[in-house]
């Protein structure tokens, strides 16, 4: 799994080197936001059903999509927002590319779900969400870090 | 190859459950930690040498036979080989250590390890010896425990004194080890 320390440790095992002062630094400096990232992983986990559901609800408020769907759509937001959980925790991509997103366009695809649904809900939530009642601007930024990140996979 | 973030999130998402507060306490543990496990990691990176050195050293006094014609140490190009294998051994522990997860030393360094000793005729009682003292070594020079001269620099304004829990941590590493190959 990708973080900040594993990309190191792999670069130094792949020369045969003991871990040095640069190494160290960038380890660091990914402890630097830690704080911030642990934070909006605490928060997002508490607010997680909530963030789903009222999502959810925006996107079949307009009733463009069939209400049959909606336990499924709850079900998969719910989904990758925990990946999100997972990833404001390691501090990379890593859970989002690996469990979220790698073999998804074939997914979706294959069933020939509505990935604008999908991209809605998000935006929905980075957008029209107060995020920041529940947590500080910079946990809010890393947080809408990682939903632009998710939000450009599915477009 | 995890680290204890990843950690946290594979076996989180073996339960289907996002990690909330309490998961969340080791972490930030972890992260106020950061200088002090610098510290205890350059411990061991700035000391290879001697940490390997003297543990084998001490391996062949305790067993004088190992060098002597017919010694699993004999000639040097195997004893050379041992002095390798203990640096190689301290590089995974100082991994390991950095990562605050044991995974990256049980995936590239242990496992296997045992059976190619016993392939190339290793014996494992003197390998087992020469970890052991590496771990005194390493724990005593993390804890400024050690007699001679001051190795523990504490760059980042740590003192030896502040490492136990570190140093206990990478005792528990080169346990690993010796219980690999035991």
């Amino acid at each position: 799994m990708k973080s900040a320390v594993t990309t190191v440790v792999s670069a130094a095992d792949a020369a045969g080197r003991f871990p040095s002062m640069s190494d160290f630094e960038s380890v660091k400096g990914s402890f630097d936001r830690a704080k911030a990232r642990l934070e909006a992983a605490e928060k997002l986990a508490s607010c997680l059903d909530k963030f789903t559901n009222l999502a959810v609800d925006a996107v079949y408020q307009n009733g463009s999509y069939e209400q049959a769907n909606k336990d499924k759509c709850v079900r998969d937001i719910h989904h990758y927002l925990r990946l999100i959980n997972y990833c404001l925790v390691t501090g990379g991509t890593g859970p989002l590319d690996e469990w979220g997103i790698s073999g998804m366009r074939e997914i979706i695809r294959i069933q020939l779900l509505p990935t604008a649904a999908y991209i809605e809900a998000f935006i929905f939530i980075r957008d029209e969400i107060k995020i920041n009642d529940v947590m500080s601007q910079q946990a809010e930024t890393e947080f809408k870090g990682l939903l632009d990140y998710l939000i450009n996979a599915l477009a | 190859m995890l680290d204890a973030f990843s950690r946290t999130v594979v076996s989180a998402d073996a339960k289907g459950a996002a990690i909330g507060s309490e998961d969340l306490a080791d972490l930030r543990k972890y992260v106020a930690d950061a200088n002090k496990r610098i510290d205890a990691t350059l411990a061991i990176t700035q000391n290879v040498s001697c940490i390997a050195a003297d543990a084998v050293a001490g391996m062949v006094c305790e067993n004088t036979g190992l060098t002597q014609p017919g010694g699993h140490c004999y000639p040097t190009r195997r004893m050379a080989a041992c002095l390798r294998d203990g640096e190689i051994i301290l590089r995974y522990v100082s991994y390991a250590l950095l990562a605050g997860d044991p995974s990256v030393l049980e995936d590239r360094c242990l496992n296997g390890l045992k059976e190619t000793y016993l392939a190339l005729g290793v014996p494992s009682a003197n390998a087992i010896r020469a970890v052991e003292i590496m771990k005194i070594a390493t724990v005593a020079i993390m804890t400024e425990t050690n007699t001679g001269r001051k190795m523990f620099k504490g760059i980042n304004s740590g003192s030896g004194g502040q490492c136990q829990d570190i140093a206990a941590e990478a005792a528990s590493y080169f346990d690993l080890v010796i219980e690999a190959l035991s």
